[in-house]
């Protein structure tokens, strides 16, 4: 009695249920919610109409990298067969390839299409000579500096991180102003802190792990040093020590509400820094590649994402027909018009309309041919893991062992990228 | 009298501690999107109301919160009811695994939730039942039925059994004893175990993740979660959406408070 | 009574099925591959039996032992001050004045506000810029800040009082109930006698609240040392790994980084230290939770 009363409380809910049914094939694309829906709304319609017969259903995750890791991984390693289509981080494309959840797509995408792209997201997106995803949209790290500040008192723009301390300190000795900053950048333990720091360690010479060796190398000399650099002048002279929790948005809005005269971001910070409406110093805004250190090369962190598709969708090919529509020059032309995301492909560069709407592209190109990605490794969460755990116990604590912090993590990347010689892969 | 003089302050100090926070947030939601992030902040708003717009207009806030609403009823009903049975049992028959399970019941609750979320989403998968209501119900069933059979249980326990017996005598069946008789005198303890329940489901974020992808389906906690851009942060939206969201809960809770405290007292803590 | 045991068995029956296909099998599975060496990125390696390593591994792993010690102190600090809180609460609730309804209602609002919202709300007060704790403390003075997320020692209490603040209306409701069920008379003979106010408090309403109090610890101490929202929102584990507690380090291992043995290994201690200090309390508590109380 009891359970037939159950289970005719429990129809409304099952004739509540959504019904995906209908004649038409479908494509599921796993993405995040869009800044600019307009433009994705669009594209999907006008793929659809272009395309009798096929309809794009999206689920939405959250933007942010971590959270959409769970999201898709979750599915991947299920071989959830509904999910055809999804957006994958740059640092992403090893990890989905080796563990068989993305599909080589080397058949549909070769070498000649890719050469139209830039240099370094194909390369990120390329696993033991096969290519797994196509790049939509890049970032790279610039610098980001108060023009009338520096013009005030006599600066040109920074070329090394020791002028930049000595710039930041210098204008903050005389501009007499106890709310105003040197710089603002991303320290907090996530990801973010990665793209800082490598920055900053590449800048140096250094190495995140020596990936043919397989072997941890942030107990070299060059990396101490630059961990030390970042501790000692970036945070401990110039920096609010507010930037240890900062990410992207805490750190823009330090700058953009005037109290930092320098400032570490993606592209993106440009049209927000700029926008009297969300920020304090539109106009006074000035963009240059970051600094290097002496004698040495400026280095910016690749970011930006990429379509792949699942190794368990079950209609390959008409997947990739939408992802081949959504990266063409008209999809990227629209995002980086509307969107203000840098296009992936070189000659959208050169093109007309998007240079008269985005100036700033053309002094941002060399850095972004130049932009060097985040080693590929299947194994990369676990090990930028133990890099957040050094990096930032390194620069929060004022009195850290760097040397002894740096040899524990070395040993502990060790032992995961040990797990990369176990075994035979096919 | 000393204590009523100090009436005022017990306002201050315990209202303080429960709202300031909560109220920084509301005044958040209607500042200028600049004035937000003032250094250092200003108090008072320049009322814009932009964030409300935005928050129920381009996030779809409203969405969000019936989803949650339907989603959370539909599993307290079921728990609720699915919950007396089995704490009615439990109360009323002294069988030798009467115990055990109630025990097995309050073990399981300590397990970490997020640990399990994988093999639930696989089951879900199994059934065919990711991105609807009815897989989220059932998960958050088996999430919710420990808490609710618990405190069920602990107010049955309370009955004055004599009632029912009588009613069993009278010819009354087991079902009738319990719809009929046992129900209602433990209506205190069915409105704090539904308030439990609710807010508990309400509340939930890392299933509802996983498990709802579709938009149109998901959740307040997931929508929210859905709010950051992947380098912006929308505090206004956020705090207007959270105002939004939360008042519901605070008429739900004015509503049901004296009957919570109340239905606690009638049984849960004599023990 | 044979009519009772198959009645029984029929209404224990429908939350048997949600609770064996939802919790004891997704539960059963993280015990079993606790036991397994599995790594989603790395599957040429498969899935391998290797008995007690992944505990062996925990127990010599720093960071584990790191989190778990965070993750005892948010507990041993978290659990007893969210109890003496909601007594206070309690109590001066339980005072009869004008207003006391809606003191009563405003009091619950922490505990009704979503845990990713209001640690999403405790976030941007913290904020060593344009947060509100840094302008109740130094007001304008802007070169006194402190940036709270961004200390270790910091960042530990600031997560713990967002966990106070939201739960201690929870226990609060908890020894309120408590309160009410004990008689006016028991205070009134104390008045007779001469009793102080102190003295009443000390023996009669604490001996009678025990039982309250130490369910709302039980609840409390089970909730804190799974605390996963809060950290996961508010600061990632960081900085310096000084927030990384237990079930967000488990978390990670399993859904980030794919090592799904590890992780579930780390799921099963939490359930353990769970088990352990639960069957400790009702210890305390007493075998009577389950008994019908003598009237």
């Amino acid at each position: 009695m009891s359970l037939s009363l159950s289970i005719a409380l429990l129809l409304p809910v099952l004739l509540l249920s959504p019904l995906f049914l209908g004649a038409e094939t479908q494509i599921r694309f796993v993405t995040w919610k869009s800044q600019f829906p307009k433009v994705w709304d669009q594209a999907i319609a006008d793929f659809e109409a272009a395309n009798p017969g096929i309809k794009v259903t999206r689920e939405i995750g959250p933007h942010s990298s971590t959270d959409f890791h769970d999201l898709v991984t979750q599915k991947l390693k299920n071989r959830d067969p509904e999910m055809d289509v999804f957006f994958m981080d740059v640092i992403w494309p090893a990890e989905f390839a080796a563990a068989g959840w993305a599909l080589p797509l080397d058949r549909y995408f070769p070498p000649a299409e890719r050469g139209k792209f830039l240099v370094a997201p194909i390369l990120a997106n390329t696993y033991r000579g096969q290519i797994y995803g196509v790049p939509l949209f890049i970032d790279a790290g610039m610098l980001y500096y108060r023009k009338d500040l520096l013009a005030q008192y006599g600066f040109s723009p920074p070329r090394t991180w020791p002028e930049l301390v000595a710039q930041a300190k210098a204008v903050l000795a005389k501009a007499n102003d106890p709310q105003l900053t040197g710089f603002s950048g991303q320290f907090k333990q996530y990801e973010g802190l990665i793209c800082n720091m490598m920055e900053y360690v590449l800048g140096n010479g250094g190495a995140l792990w020596d990936a043919d060796a397989l072997k941890g190398t942030l107990h070299r000399p060059e990396v101490v040093e630059a961990v030390r650099f970042v501790r000692d002048r970036i945070i401990g002279e110039i920096s609010p020590r507010g930037v240890l929790a900062y990410q992207e948005p805490e750190s823009l809005a330090l700058f953009a509400q005037g109290r930092a005269v320098f400032h570490r971001n993606w592209p993106y910070a440009w049209e927000i820094a700029n926008d009297p409406e969300r920020s304090r110093v539109a106009g006074k805004v000035g963009m240059t590649v970051l600094p290097a250190f002496p004698g040495g090369k400026s280095v910016s962190t690749l970011g930006g994402w990429q379509l792949g598709i699942s190794r368990f969708s079950r209609k390959p090919d008409l997947a990739w027909r939408f992802v081949s529509f959504m990266s063409s020059p008209r999809m990227q032309k629209q995002i980086a018009l509307y969107g203000g995301r840098a296009p992936a492909l070189r000659a959208l560069y050169r093109d007309a309309d998007i240079l008269k709407k985005r100036p700033e592209f053309e002094t941002q190109f060399d850095t972004f041919v130049n932009a060097v990605p985040r080693p590929r490794t299947p194994v990369y969460v676990p090990l930028s893991n133990i890099m957040q755990r050094f990096f930032s116990s390194a620069i929060a604590l004022r009195d850290s062992n760097i040397e002894s912090l740096a040899r524990s993590a070395s040993r502990d990347m060790d032992r995961v990228l040990d797990l990369l010689r176990e075994g035979t892969r096919p | 009298m000393s204590r009523k003089a100090l009436q005022p302050l017990w306002w201050v100090v315990i209202g303080g501690f429960s709202l300031v926070p909560f109220l920084w947030f509301v005044l958040t939601s209607w500042k200028s999107p600049a004035q937000i992030t003032a250094i250092p902040p200003e108090i008072v708003p320049e009322f814009h109301w932009g964030f409300y717009d935005s928050a129920l207009r381009n996030y779809g806030l409203l969405r969000y919160i019936r989803n949650s609403a339907i989603v959370a009823t539909l599993t307290t009903l079921i728990s609720i009811l699915i919950g007396s049975l089995a704490a009615y049992a439990l109360t009323r028959f002294r069988l030798s695994w009467t115990r055990f399970y109630l025990m097995l019941l309050l073990a399981i609750s300590m397990f970490p939730q997020i640990a399990i979320a994988g093999p639930v989403w696989r089951i879900l998968n199994t059934l065919g039942w990711l991105n609807t209501y009815q897989g989220i119900v059932a998960a958050y069933i088996a999430l919710s039925l420990p808490l609710a059979v618990w405190i069920l249980a602990t107010f049955f326990k309370e009955l004055p059994y004599e009632v029912e017996e009588a009613a069993l005598v009278d010819g009354c069946t087991w079902v009738q004893a319990l719809w009929k008789i046992v129900l209602p005198l433990a209506a205190p303890g069915l409105f704090t175990a539904s308030i439990l329940v609710f807010i508990h489901v309400w509340n939930e974020f890392f299933f509802a993740l996983l498990i709802l992808t579709n938009p149109a389906l998901q959740t307040l906690p997931v929508g929210i979660a859905l709010f950051p851009g992947e380098y912006t942060m929308p505090w206004g939206e956020i705090a207007a959406a959270s105002t939004i969201a939360t008042l519901p809960l605070i008429v739900l809770t004015l509503i049901f408070q004296r009957r919570i405290v109340r239905g606690l007292s009638a049984g849960a803590i004599k023990g | 009574m044979k009519g009772a045991q198959r009645v029984a068995s029929y209404y224990v029956l429908p939350s048997l099925v949600f609770v064996l296909l939802f919790s004891l099998y997704p539960i059963f599975e993280s015990f079993r591959l606790s036991f397994y060496r599995l790594i989603l990125a790395l599957p040429w390696l498969g899935q391998r039996f290797v008995g007690w390593e992944n505990y062996g591994d925990l127990v010599t792993d720093p960071v584990a032992m790191q989190s778990l010690g965070t993750t005892l102190l948010f507990v041993a600090v978290t659990a007893p001050l969210e109890v003496v809180l909601g007594l206070s609460m309690a109590l001066v609730l339980n005072e009869s004045f004008r207003g006391r309804a809606l003191l009563r209602a405003i009091v619950l609002v922490p505990w009704a506000i979503p845990t990713v919202v209001s640690s999403q709300m405790w976030r941007f007060i913290f904020n060593d810029r344009y947060g509100l704790i840094n302008f109740f403390l130094f007001g304008e003075a802007t070169h006194l800040y402190l940036a709270p997320l961004a200390e270790p020692d910091l960042a530990v209490l600031a997560i713990m009082t967002a966990d106070i603040w939201k739960t201690s209306s929870f226990a609060a409701l908890i020894i309120l109930a408590g309160l009410q069920t004990i008689p006016d008379e028991l205070y009134e003979a104390a008045s007779i006698d001469g009793a102080s106010a102190w003295q009443k408090f000390h023996h009669i309403t604490l001996p009678l609240l025990k039982p309250a109090l130490l369910l709302a610890l039980l609840f409390r101490t089970i909730d804190a040392l799974r605390v996963f929202d809060l950290v996961f929102v508010m600061t990632q584990g960081g900085p310096a790994d000084a927030t990384n507690v237990l079930q967000f380090y488990g978390y990670k291992k399993t859904f980030a980084e794919g090592m799904i043995g590890y992780g579930s290994a780390i799921a099963v201690v939490v359930f353990f230290l769970s088990l352990v200090l639960s069957l400790l309390y009702i210890r305390l508590l007493g075998a009577r939770i389950l008994e019908r109380s003598e009237r």
